[in-house]
């Protein structure tokens, strides 16, 4: 008897230790699972039973003058693949052959890239269409959703490629203006969080979240489609006639200093950026700001402008070429090593005499000589807004007193020894023919936001020299133009002004390129009015180099159909009929 | 007897004429309904939420169907089309000579920005339901 009841306790006991035992592990399971373990199974349930997605919306466009996209953007979709969606390998395979057809995408590069991720769910095809991503939405793979966003486009093609830039996967801008506008144009991307179901559907009624996303402004640049097509044309056609290296033609508008045409070559192809080869990352830059180059000749006209300005001298003012000017051990000579005996300032001009532009540094002296250097704009950004100008080189007595000596007072009045971008030296011809007033180059006109825009304001630098002596200047410019054979400077129908320039091409150690130059021009048309100042700068042209012949042929056909397009009338001889006022 | 007439005369009348069955089986029918009311709302509301979400894929659809013509007219406008067209279709030729004529009349007013790249202006502000107003009456935080 009493054994049996001994047993019946033992079993009871046993009973009860058995459940208090099951009970502490599971308490303690659960302890783990809600107390210790809680965030990471909180986030592993928020990860599957929540979704999260960016929105980003429409990029804005780049538009030029008159409002045609230089760059735009249009929807594009990427296929996102959830990893566990694609666990088993004949359901992958089958998934991925209809993403393939529906993409052309290769199926198995969509298997390994969805393989290989450590990700909840990631991009296997990006970029598709419109149509794409219709066809990938019906096939309605489970684990398998469509992610909007906009690709850029450029309808004009490679028009203007270093200027605007491109951009990257994330579609925000890596060069040019892309890069430089890109908090303009990019807007803000929203977020959205949400409830979804087992397949990764979004629940209709289950939890939701959003942040609005807002589309980027619309920017109208300054650039004139056309204007910027005949630059890029004529620069093209004059690096294939001359066999260059390259070239730049920059057209401005002097009144506004509003840039309508900015053309450099090389380039590359905007629409497919090549960025796996470093080689050829060069061609991204905008070399109408980033390179530095001695201008030559064409700078005697900042030489002209100082003298004449001081009142030192006038465009009759007598003067005796020698030939040479002998200085500090160095000589220096015309550019045909001519002596040409007495000469006015004019032909000193016309001619483009070395000698001439020596002698007219030395009147005006270091200081001022260098004041109006840099009230040109020289030696500074010209602020254009940019990302990657550079400043020029300019050396002067008070920037670098030791190393600064007289014969770079010589080489300087005739555009050696110091550097400038293109842009800024195009600025400094603008300046002459906006009455000696020096503009900021615009590039952007107008900023289109639906939360307001912004219309910019041309903005003057500084008045550079009175309005009399810009006038004389461009008089001036008009008479070495008319010095020019017509076969290689005539723009029929308008009176034009400019100035030729040939000049050496310095290397990084302190010598320069043997045979080897820079021929380039300025000028200013209409004279009496200008509507337009343009610069013409070929590369390292084989043959003849001259300025005259390489550049003027450019700068001719280019300015007649610019005028044209501008509808600047020409003069009173060239109408051959039609009814007069 | 007596007593049971008078236990019958403590049921209301209208239950006494009524079939007891027939008032279960009305009581049993309205309580299925009014069970199957939330039920019939949620499927409702369910499928309203459907039809939104269809209708927001569908704006979708549209407005990327429209980014992409504005695209494709800003194609058909560039101007390596345009002189592809002239040439090559068209067989026009670069003239050898240009002609300038004077008229008296003013010359075209310049060109304005494409009204599809202009700022949105705001639209009507749209009424709200009478839903929202019901509940913007009630004293909710």
């Amino acid at each position: 008897m009493g054994k049996r009841r001994f047993t019946e306790v033992w079993r009871v006991w046993a009973v009860m230790a058995a459940i208090v035992l099951a009970t502490g592990v599971v308490t303690l399971r659960l302890v783990q699972l809600q107390i210790i373990d809680h965030a990471q199974y909180a986030a592993d349930a928020r990860l599957i039973h929540y979704g999260q997605d960016t929105l980003a919306d429409r990029r804005g466009a780049l538009l030029d003058r008159n409002g045609y996209p230089l760059a735009a953007s249009e929807a594009a979709f990427n296929v996102m693949v959830e990893k566990r969606a694609w666990e088993d390998p004949a359901e992958a395979q089958a998934a991925a052959d209809s993403l393939a057809e529906a993409t052309d995408a290769s199926a198995a590069e969509m298997i390994r890239i969805v393989r290989d991720t450590e990700a909840f769910e990631v991009p296997v095809a990006r970029g598709l269409n419109y149509g794409q991503g219709v066809a990938v939405r019906e096939l309605r793979l489970p684990g398998v959703r469509l992610l909007e966003g906009s690709r850029r486009t450029y309808p004009e093609g490679n028009l203007a490629a270093q200027l605007l830039g491109f951009v990257g996967q994330e579609n925000s801008g890596l060069t040019g203006l892309e890069i430089d506008l890109d908090s303009i144009l990019g807007g803000s991307p929203g977020q959205v969080i949400y409830e979804r179901d087992g397949i990764g559907n979004q629940l209709a009624f289950g939890d939701r979240s959003e942040i609005p996303s807002r589309p980027g402004a619309n920017v109208v640049l300054s650039i004139d489609r056309y204007i910027q097509r005949l630059a890029e044309q004529e620069l093209d056609r004059a690096i294939s006639d001359n066999k260059a290296e390259g070239g730049t033609i920059i057209v401005i508008q002097p009144e506004t200093g509003q840039v309508l045409a900015m053309a450099s070559r090389p380039t590359f192809d905007v629409t497919k950026p090549d960025l796996s080869d470093n080689s050829k990352q060069a061609l991204f830059r905008n070399r109408a700001i980033t390179d530095t180059y001695e201008p030559g000749s064409i700078f005697k006209l900042v030489t002209m402008a100082a003298a004449l300005d001081l009142g030192l001298v006038s465009p009759e003012t007598w003067w005796y070429d020698e030939g040479v000017v002998n200085l500090s051990g160095w000589s220096i000579y015309n550019w045909d090593f001519s002596a040409n005996g007495s000469q006015t300032v004019q032909q000193i001009l016309s001619k483009s005499l070395n000698t001439g532009a020596v002698w007219l540094a030395s009147l005006c002296g270091p200081t001022d000589f260098y004041d109006y250097i840099e009230r040109f704009g020289f030696g500074v950004t010209s602020d254009s807004g940019l990302s990657g100008e550079v400043d020029g080189r300019v050396r002067t007595p008070d920037s670098d007193p030791e190393g600064w000596r007289p014969i770079d007072l010589a080489t300087n009045s005739f555009g050696q020894g110091i550097s400038v971008t293109p842009l800024q030296m195009a600025m400094a011809v603008a300046a002459i023919a906006n009455d000696g007033v020096l503009m900021k180059p615009q590039l952007v006109n107008e900023i289109i936001d639906p939360l307001g825009g912004q219309v910019v304001e041309p903005e003057a630098v500084r008045q550079v020299m009175s309005a009399e002596t810009a006038r004389t200047l461009l008089d001036m410019m008009g008479v070495v133009s008319e010095g020019v054979p017509t076969a290689y400077l005539d723009v029929p129908g308008y009176s034009i002004g400019a100035k030729t320039g040939t000049a050496n091409i310095a290397t990084e150690n302190g010598g320069y390129k043997p045979d080897a130059y820079i021929s380039s021009l300025v000028g200013v048309a209409p004279l009496e009015d200008p509507a337009i100042a343009v610069l013409v700068k070929i590369d390292e042209p084989e043959g003849v180099p001259w300025g005259t012949v390489v550049a003027g042929p450019v700068f001719s056909r280019l300015v007649e159909k610019t005028l044209a397009y501008l509808k600047v009338p020409p003069t009173e001889e060239v109408f051959v009929s039609g009814l007069q006022d | 007897m007596a007593a049971n007439r008078q236990g019958s005369s403590a049921i209301p009348e209208v239950l006494q004429d009524t079939n007891l069955p027939v008032i279960l089986i009305l009581v049993t029918l309205v309580v299925g309904i009014a069970a199957l009311l939330p039920l019939v709302q949620t499927s409702l509301a369910t499928s309203t939420g459907g039809n939104v979400s269809r209708l927001e894929q569908l704006r979708e659809d549209w407005q990327a169907r429209l980014h992409e013509q504005e695209v494709n007219v800003a194609r058909l406008g560039s101007l390596d089309r345009i002189e592809s067209e002239a040439q090559e279709r068209l067989k026009m030729v670069a003239p050898d000579s240009v002609t300038y004529l004077r008229v008296d009349a003013p010359a075209p007013a310049p060109q304005r920005i494409p009204s599809r790249y202009l700022s949105e202006e705001e639209g009507p502000v749209e009424g709200e339901s009478l839903w929202e107003e019901f509940f913007g009456w009630l004293p909710l935080p």
